[in-house]
């Protein structure tokens, strides 16, 4: 803002009027020296014409100033009137700028507004649109969101719910139908740890109804503080009936396919070993051949059983402590039957002072299994085999290496693919499902481990593994490998 | 009959695998009771003074599950000890471990094993029980 300093200004009306008063006393001093011819009377009566004449200015001075002087109240629309010209002028620049302002300001405020309303509304419909029930509390567990999902899966109104407590709400229940307290809830846990839960839970609808969920209760953290949680949960009804199915699948294929199975193996081994009368060398090489495919088969058949199993995560993980030396000693010498007929060399080195490592030996057995006969399945006549058990940082490590046709680099990213066979081994070797590896894999993945491998063709693979020497975290499944 | 030669009754609903089995066990010198339903087998042990040495029991009957028969057959006082040999294609961990725990003897694979290395097993059943008795 402009500042100006303030100087009193002379009113150009009253300037005629002194020339006038002046004019007048003048010419009265003249007149009186002339008429009286006396210097000193003529003083006196000029002394006097010049009060009578500055009384009389004076008076008339103050008419005009008073007739000139601007109202004291002042029209706010004649405002403008009184400003001087080029005062009006910067004023109403400035008005305009602030006009500008104000506008650009509204229209801000506007945009904001409807951005606002944008953001409200896709909040809001989002989360009307996600699927999966979500819940938003405070940090002592009062509902604060429920979405649309929740509302359909709890059978609560979100204005009903909000405000009230969560835990009390939707109460959860165990498989026993006993509630679950307070403590033991997942979006407590997740409050009270401040570390995102999953699980799976039965919550009870309004009228008592129950819902199977998957759960994923995360807290809200702002700073170092715990301002609240949110928790997203989804019905899995559906899944748990399917994987019911799958079970009564896998019971049915395991006892309808092995029985005919069983059927074929028996009566061909009886044929082989002459119980129906001997054999002839083509007749025992033919009953031979339908003993050795049925097996495949039934191999076949556990094999898809036991990835059924570890797919659908119900397989028993039961640790135990394990001396290794003992469990890998068992499979090389189950292996050695097939491997000595090739006339193979197996090495088996481990570390010396290795303790005893708390796995699931049905679940590691079958990974030492599967690596050792693709080992000397895929490893020519005479070849080596090495097994090597040590440890490293917090880990057990094993490596199972042959000297064998080795991995094409083409199907590297595909050795762990189920039923997937290297291109160069299928006209090698045609027994082999393509499952072994990927059941390996699983097996591993499941037990908190890595898997991998080196290859050269024609030069030999080495598979390596690792596991926690912490141990296998237990897991209470239905089933077993091979059951 | 005679002692020497231990004496299988055979519960198998499969009459495939229930001939093979007879077939093979009288090869072995095993006398074999085959039956192709829990009912009347448990009913012969109820009924009949001529008692089996073992029974090879099919988990998955007709008429019963493995279970139930065992469950039976305990409530028939002469058989309460007798060893039983669980011979099946199907049964869970928890079945399994049931009736382990009702004191079945062995529960194996069927398809696993061939029909020597059963009728080994349970040579080696009836032979320590022999020696027990």
């Amino acid at each position: 803002m402009d500042t100006q300093t303030a100087h009193p200004k002379t009113n150009p009306k009253l300037i005629p009027l002194f020339i006038f008063s002046a004019s007048t006393v003048a010419l009265l001093s003249i007149l009186f020296f002339m008429i009286m011819d006396s210097f000193n009377l003529a003083i006196v009566y000029f002394m006097i014409g010049l009060i009578v004449t500055i009384v009389l200015n004076t008076a008339v001075a103050i008419l005009i100033l008073s007739s000139n002087t601007p109202k004291q109240v002042i029209d706010p629309s004649q405002e403008n009137k009184n400003i001087p010209e080029g005062n009006n002028q910067e004023l109403n620049t400035a008005l305009a700028l602030k006009e500008k302002e104000l506008e650009a300001i509204r229209k801000m405020g506007d945009e904001i507004e409807r951005k606002a309303f944008i953001d409200r509304t896709e909040a809001a419909a989002t989360l009307a649109s996600i699927g999966e029930g979500v819940v938003v509390t405070d940090p002592d567990g009062k509902i604060m969101v429920f979405n649309q999902a929740a509302e359909q899966m709890t059978h609560w109104q979100s204005s009903e719910a909000i405000g009230k407590f969560w835990f009390e709400t939707v109460p959860a229940i165990d498989e026993n139908g006993k509630l679950i307290p307070r403590k033991d809830r997942d979006m407590y846990k997740a409050l009270i740890t401040g570390k995102k839960v999953f699980a799976h839970s039965i919550y009870l609808q309004r009228g008592a109804t129950k819902v199977f969920v998957a759960v994923t209760a995360t807290p809200i953290i702002f700073g170092n503080k715990i301002i609240g949680s949110v928790e997203v949960f989804r019905n899995i009804g559906r899944e748990i009936e399917v994987d019911r199915m799958k079970s009564e699948f896998i019971s049915l294929a395991s006892h309808q396919l092995r029985t005919p199975l069983s059927a074929s193996k028996w009566f061909s081994e009886m044929l082989i070993n002459g119980d129906a009368g001997e054999l002839n060398a083509e007749q025992k090489e033919y009953a031979e051949n339908i003993f050795d495919s049925n097996e495949r088969m039934i191999g076949l058949v556990n094999s898809l059983l036991n990835i059924s199993r570890i797919e659908s995560g119900r397989i028993i993980i039961n640790p135990r402590p394990t001396d290794m030396h003992e469990l890998v000693s068992q499979v090389i010498n189950e292996i050695k039957i097939k491997s000595d007929i090739k006339k193979q060399h197996i090495i088996f080195s481990i570390h010396s002072s290795l303790p005893l490592i708390s796995i699931d030996p049905i679940l590691i057995r079958e990974v030492f299994v599967n690596l050792l006969t693709n080992a000397s399945k895929y490893t020519p006549n005479e070849g080596e085999i090495s097994v090597f058990v040590s440890k490293k940082d917090n880990d057990l490590i094993c490596q199972v290496s042959d000297s064998g046709y080795g991995i094409l680099q083409k199907d590297y990213t595909k050795v762990f693919r189920k039923f997937y066979r290297g291109e160069n081994i299928i006209k090698i070797e045609t027994d082999g499902n393509g499952l072994g590896l990927y059941l390996t894999k699983a097996i591993i993945e499941s037990s908190g481990g890595k898997i991998w491998f080196k290859s050269e063709v024609s030069k030999g693979t080495s598979f390596y593994f690792t596991i926690p020497l912490s141990g296998m975290q237990a897991r209470i499944g239905e089933v077993t490998l091979g059951s | 009959m005679s002692k020497q030669n231990p004496t299988v009754m055979v519960v198998e609903d499969e009459w495939l695998l229930l001939e093979a089995i007879s077939k093979k066990l009288k090869l072995e010198g095993i006398n074999a009771i085959p039956y192709d339903n829990g009912t009347e087998a448990l009913k012969y042990l109820h009924d009949s003074a001529d008692l089996p040495d073992i029974i090879w029991l099919d988990y998955q009957l007709k008429d019963m599950d493995g279970l139930e028969f065992i469950n039976k057959l305990k409530q028939i006082e002469k058989c309460a000890q007798m060893p039983v040999i669980v011979v099946s294609n199907s049964a869970s961990e928890e079945k399994v471990h049931n009736m382990l725990a009702l004191g079945i003897t062995q529960y194996i694979l069927k398809a696993k094993y061939r029909l020597d290395e059963i009728i080994q097993m349970v040579r080696k059943i009836t032979d320590d029980n022999k020696n027990v008795k």
